[in-house]
């Protein structure tokens, strides 16, 4: 199978503190990975060299080995960031806030195309009926849903999520894996899931990327190794 | 009231000023650059008393100094230091920059005056075909960039471009902004820019749902109050930034009221 992502020699720091020390992996195509590791262990750092690359920026990392190369095979990625800081007083309804996601072309107003992507992508994430609705009146969990059919509606090959259940409680946040989960496997297409909460990745996770102490370790999800998974409570309880 | 040039100067030239006003007011206000607008009218201000100095229309030291801001700013927000504060210096500046060229200057007071709030009913047909191509100006950028600009200002968590692009999309939204505000000084003044740039989109949010329908409620309300304090300072003789103030605050604040129900 023909690799979506493939990393070597990477290294990445912050002043003087190396986070990631040339490290090399590489992830298969349509897989769902869920990347695991401590606060500052370099995941959000990662993916956003992953999507630089993608977008065609000319560095990646801090390009300190001669050998650093990131490849993405991706025509159209879709991304879905940790923090979105949209206020108490956000005006546009759920089904405005997908059209967002729409940003190809000059037209300035939807087609009809346009419109039933909007809606599957609503009806994807059990949205459907709440399309006019404030997304600022929404539930945590609706609005980490708005997210991601903002992303879908993109028609992405491969799905970037940032920590997307952190705010939600353990039967969303497993509901939400689970349809992320289908949806992966019914358009097949790659997903990238940072989590910190590892307790449902051996069940719906193909493969992980583990990573700590300035490296990563890139494995089957059920060979998940206990131990990177042990911080989880301690670091719950900073958020 | 129509038979008069002047009037009929002051209705165009109001009415291209509001269209401008309430679509790019629609992307300030979402992206939370009130404040900013107010500095860049400050800003605007100095421009104007400097043209005054230096000999030049008013307008174009508006749009000279807007624009230097604007890219100042834009270069500054990668910088360590809070938007807000950059912001306060650099209208403190301008302010005390203004004073000085109003005075070096000679500047006559009405003029002053004319600069802070707003001279429409002066307006003449050559103000009126600048006014004209920089609305233009403004609205094909807008059209152009529309979908970027709507994601950085609506949701910039989900404009997924790179670092150098999002920087140049900042500057381009910046640059929009000072010419909007620069056009916009001309009749409602530099002091009450809120008035047309921010009180009509700010209104709209609380009745519609998508970033098409706040703009055209933002330009309703802004074509509302701009034409109605036309037609009171024609009737009354008053300042006309007084009725458009009153009328643009007042819809805001029954729009609060009825939100609250």
């Amino acid at each position: 199978m023909a690799q979506q992502v493939e990393v070597s020699h990477f290294t990445a720091a912050f002043s003087d503190r190396v986070i990631l020390n040339d490290v090399s992996f590489s992830i298969p195509a349509h897989q769902f990975t869920v990347i695991v590791g401590e606060n500052g262990a370099g995941k959000t750092t990662l993916i956003k060299a992953l999507i630089q690359t993608v977008l065609g920026a000319k560095t990646t990392g801090r390009g300190q080995s001669h050998h650093e190369q990131i490849r993405v095979n991706s025509q159209n990625l879709a991304y879905v960031p940790q923090f979105r800081d949209l206020g108490d007083d956000y005006p546009l309804s759920i089904a405005s806030f997908v059209a967002l996601g729409l940003k190809k072309g000059l037209r300035p107003w939807l087609t009809k195309t346009e419109k039933e992507a909007i809606q599957t992508a609503l009806a994807q994430v059990d949205l459907a009926d709440l399309a006019k609705q404030r997304l600022a009146d929404a539930s945590g969990g609706q609005k980490q849903r708005a997210y991601i059919a903002q992303a879908l509606v993109q028609n992405p090959d491969l799905l970037i999520l940032d920590e997307p259940t952190a705010a939600l409680d353990a039967n969303h946040a497993l509901a939400l894996v689970k349809r992320v989960r289908d949806l992966q496997q019914s358009r097949q297409i790659g997903v990238l899931w940072i989590s910190h909460d590892t307790s449902w990745v051996k069940d719906f996770a193909d493969d992980y990327l583990w990573l700590h102490d300035g490296q990563v370790d890139f494995g089957l999800a059920k060979d998940l190794p206990d131990h990177a998974s042990s911080h989880h409570h301690q670091e719950v309880n900073h958020v | 009231m129509f038979e008069e040039t002047f009037m009929q100067n002051a209705f165009i030239a109001g009415t291209l000023i509001s269209v401008v006003a309430g679509i790019v007011g629609t992307f300030v206000v979402a992206r939370s650059y009130n404040f900013l607008s107010h500095s860049l009218s400050e800003i605007a201000f100095a421009g104007a008393a400097f043209g005054f100095f230096a000999g030049w229309p008013p307008l174009l030291g508006m749009v000279i100094f807007t624009i230097l801001a604007a890219l100042a700013i834009g270069g500054l927000e990668n910088a360590q230091a809070r938007q807000d504060n950059v912001t306060s210096a650099v209208s403190a500046l301008a302010i005390g920059l203004g004073v000085l060229f109003l005075a070096l200057g000679h500047t006559s007071n009405s003029a002053a005056t004319g600069i802070l709030f707003g001279s429409v009913l002066g307006i003449s047909h050559a103000d009126i075909l600048i006014l004209m191509g920089m609305a233009v100006l403004v609205l094909v950028v807008i059209f152009l960039f529309y979908k970027p600009l709507r994601l950085l200002s609506f949701d910039e968590a989900g404009l997924l471009v790179r670092n150098s692009k999002k920087t140049t999309l900042k500057i381009i939204f910046l640059i929009v902004m000072a010419l909007s505000v620069s056009i916009s000084s001309q009749l409602v003044g530099s002091l009450l820019i809120f008035v047309l740039v921010t009180l009509p989109a700010a209104s709209a949010r609380y009745y519609q749902g998508s970033v098409s329908a706040l703009m055209a409620l933002s330009v309703f309300f802004a074509l509302f109050g701009t034409w109605t304090g036309l037609a009171l300072a024609y009737l009354t003789n008053l300042p006309t930034s007084v009725f458009i103030a009153v009328i643009e605050v007042g819809i805001y604040l029954v729009s609060i009221w009825l939100s609250k129900d």
